[in-house]
């Protein structure tokens, strides 16, 4: 049994990097699932029970870190005892914020009905080609132990997530879910 | 035989025994119950050979309560002591219940000290958990009898859907029907193990359910035995009661058409379009006949009457494969439960949009109850724990309420379950030492729009500055999907616990609406929650103005004193009407006009201070 308070990367035999390889964080979890998971202890006693529940969702807790590439990068970060909560003002480039505005100003101006699916599909597409720059970016300021640098491109990060999830928000409401 | 039994010393250890367990469907129509049998699990007939049980309880004076086909046939003579469709009521509170009173013939106990909805009967009064218990004993009763024994455990089902009250009195109802409940099973999940285990399949699995009053669409990924609910979703008010509804809507209008013929009770009416709707399953067209008078339904004219409900379905598809992440390419296998879908027309959708044709060997009645049996037949020990594992998820958010009434997600839908999440919230008021904690459960950002599943209390909290105090409060949810709260003062260590169960007598959403509702709201919310902000900011502000004239309002002139509340009174009455910008302006205003009188009161703490005396020694 797993101890609850390990590294997240070692609990999954994994080296600490950015870059991951999705395969085997999956796999290695599903295999260690099927060993804490409490139906393994559906008939065991109460502690035990306790315990499996314990075990199972520290090793979900572990697994959606790892398994999203925001959260994985904060936990890096964390792991360098960088505070990523504090945010200062300055850490955040004027450009950055401009083209957040723009793009903001772009999702509101789009017609209110199905009208817009394609272009929030574009938006969309826009929104992931600037995370997936934003994830490499963040990679290379970590490997040179940038920390600085790399938490700053960390709430660059932030602010391309929060976009993406209001673009999907906007398109529920648009299909009508 | 007692002999037989004995076992020599040292020798050969016998086969082990094979335990009792079963699977259960406990549904909102029929229930049923399965079991395995040699290599394989199926469903237990009854002693006429039916193995669909009707979800119906009777109950009559001084005798023990009548559940199924019996029962089912006194729905319209004794309505008041007949109760079908128990499924419908639970988690629900009796003010919820008696909004639909229309709906329910029955007659609620008004005198139960809970709030819990109780029916009155012939026989007294039975509360939902009570009547839900009856028809798993009558269930009981069939599979003791057919495996000639005391059952060791079942697995029962609920839906992808079931909130975390509808969850918690289902265990209960097994409880009280003396069962030991191995797991709360999704019904998805379980019809994705009744096909999914016999070939060793990998990939990603969509179980469409369409029944009778609900729809349940989730998706699954199956790798190496594991199955992994990936995302559910799906429209609690849709099944094919609704299609029933539209054809029986068509046939009144066409019956309107020709003069002179008697249009037949709602009820009637009703049976007609089931018959109609059974036909063309099996053929391209059908005839209705009341009395001499006949009309010709065909595919098209079906199609046209369905068309909305369908499209319904399809967008709750493309919903759950958006949650996952995932396209109609990448989906390997269609399951399809329910009786709806053994409708050509839903078929042909289903079939249209993944590009695929769906999977219908396993009954869509038996399906849930089978692949429930399979996973009880495992969990007692009867198969090897290594021949597979079900990785489910929570279907709806849960967070607490903060400052404002809003809602902070602490668990959001579709995560893995068990689950364990912590936060970290601050105490609001200077000296603050009791923090309410109100639990809830929906997408939506103001309380009043989530279901509340539970209130508590932390105590004893020291005494300090608003935003010093550190309080933790963590959420676990089990492996059946079922919530327990605690809170945490971490200075002192002080605990508070709750096991969430469900709070009644208070005037709730209800579930299916808070679901279609979370969606559509997304925008107003936003505003909402600014405003909610804003209040929150500004009151802030006022009490702390408050707080240090009460102390210090001696060093204001009397001009300086008025010029300031009026910038209070300014503020106050934009709270309650502007919006949030208004709001913010006002603070500001506020925020500006009382600079001064700040700077007077820092002044006066240094000078206090360089004195000798403590800052806190001034303010009191």
């Amino acid at each position: 049994m797993q101890s609850l308070t390990r590294n997240y990367f070692t609990l999954f035999n994994l080296p600490e990097a950015c870059e991951l390889d999705q395969e085997s964080l999956s796999a290695e979890y599903r295999r260690q699932q099927g060993e804490v998971h409490p139906d393994r202890f559906a008939n065991a006693e109460e502690p035990e029970k306790l315990r499996a529940v314990q075990l199972s969702s520290y090793l979900n807790e572990a697994y959606e870190t790892l398994k999203s590439p925001l959260r994985r990068a904060a936990y890096l970060l964390s792991l360098r005892d960088i505070d990523v909560e504090q945010v200062n003002q300055n850490d955040l480039s004027m450009d950055l914020l401009l083209e957040q505005i723009q793009l903001r100003e772009k999702l509101d101006e789009l017609p209110k009905d199905e009208s817009a699916l394609v272009s929030l599909d574009a938006l969309r597409s826009e929104v992931n080609v600037k995370l997936e720059k934003q994830e490499k970016k963040f990679a290379e300021f970590f490997d040179l132990e940038d920390f600085n640098e790399a938490k700053k491109v960390y709430h660059e990060l932030q602010f391309f997530y929060k976009l993406s999830t209001e673009i999907n928000a906007d398109e529920e409401l648009r299909l009508g879910y | 035989m007692a002999l037989l039994q004995i076992q020599e010393p040292g020798g050969k250890q016998a086969k082990p025994l094979h335990r009792r367990a079963v699977g259960i469907d406990l549904g909102t129509t029929n229930s049923l119950v399965a079991a395995s049998f040699g290599p394989g699990v199926e469903t237990l007939p009854d002693s006429a050979d039916q193995h669909l049980l009707p979800s119906v309880v009777h109950y009559a004076k001084g005798k023990p309560p009548l559940v199924g086909v019996e029962a089912k046939a006194l729905l319209v003579d004794d309505p008041l002591n007949t109760i079908a469709s128990v499924k419908r009521l639970l988690g629900k509170s009796l003010s919820e219940l008696k909004a639909k009173q229309d709906y329910l013939p029955f007659e609620f106990d008004e005198a139960r000290a809970d709030g819990a909805p109780a029916i009155l009967t012939e026989a007294g009064s039975k509360d939902v958990v009570q009547i839900s218990a009856d028809i798993l004993g009558a269930l009981v009763e069939r599979a003791e009898s057919s495996l000639k024994g005391t059952l060791e455990g079942a697995v029962i089902t609920v839906p992808a859907y079931f909130n975390d009250a509808q969850r918690q009195q289902t265990k209960d109802a097994a409880q009280l029907a003396g069962l030991k409940v191995l797991r709360l099973l999704n019904e998805p999940t379980a019809a994705a193990v009744a096909y999914g285990l016999d070939s060793n399949d990998q990939g990603n699995v969509v179980v469409f359910d369409l029944g009778g009053g609900t729809f349940d669409v989730s998706l699954l990924s199956l790798k190496n035995g594991v199955f992994e609910v990936l995302a559910t979703g799906g429209d609690t008010s849709l099944g094919g009661d609704d299609i029933d509804h539209a054809i029986a809507e068509w046939i009144a209008a066409q019956l309107q058409e020709s003069a002179g013929v008697a249009v037949p009770s709602i009820a009637r009416l009703r049976q007609l379009a089931n018959a109609a709707k059974h036909e063309l399953s099996d053929k391209n067209q059908t005839t209705i006949v009341i009395d001499e008078w006949s009309a010709l339904l065909d595919e098209s004219a079906l199609r046209e009457l369905t068309a909305d409900m369908i499209r319904r379905t399809v967008t709750s598809c493309r919903r759950v494969l958006r949650d996952a992440g995932l396209s109609a390419a990448d989906i390997d296998n269609i399951v399809m439960v329910g009786g709806s879908t053994r409708m050509p027309l839903v078929r042909d959708a289903v079939a249209e949009f993944f590009g695929k044709t769906p999977l219908t060997d396993i009954d869509a009645d038996k399906v849930v109850a089978i692949g429930a049996g399979i996973q009880a037949d495992v969990l007692i020990g009867n198969k090897s724990p290594d021949s597979f594992l079900l990785l489910d998820v929570n279907p709806l958010s849960l967070g607490i309420e903060t400052m404002g009434e809003l809602v902070e997600k602490i668990i959001p839908r579709n995560t893995t379950i068990p689950v364990a999440k912590a936060q970290e919230f601050t105490t609001f008021k200077d000296g603050q030492t009791v923090m309410s904690l109100h639990v809830v459960q929906g997408e939506r950002e103001l309380v009043s729009d989530c279901r509340s599943l539970a209130r508590f209390e932390l105590r004893d909290i020291p005494a300090m500055v608003a935003g010093a105090a550190k309080i933790r409060v963590s959420f676990q949810v089990d492996a059946d999907g079922l919530l327990s709260v605690s809170a945490q003062e971490l200075s002192t260590g002080k605990k508070a616990e709750i096991q969430v169960k469900p709070s009644y007598g208070l005037e709730f959403s209800v579930i299916e609406e808070m679901l279609q509702d979370s969606q559509s709201h997304a925008k107003l919310d936003m505003e909402a929650r600014s405003i909610k902000e804003a209040q929150l900011e500004a009151t802030q502000l006022l009490d702390a103005i408050a707080n240090a004239l009460l102390v210090d309002g001696n060093l204001l002139s009397r001009e300086e004193a008025d010029s300031l509340s009026e910038s209070i009174k300014a503020l106050e009455i934009t709270m309650t009407t502007g919006s949030s910008v208004q709001i913010h302006a006002a603070t500001e205003e506020l925020n500006k006009a009382s600079s001064e009188f700040a700077a007077k009161r820092m002044d006066l703490h240094i000078a206090n201070a360089l004195r000798g005396e403590s800052i806190d020694a001034v303010e009191k």
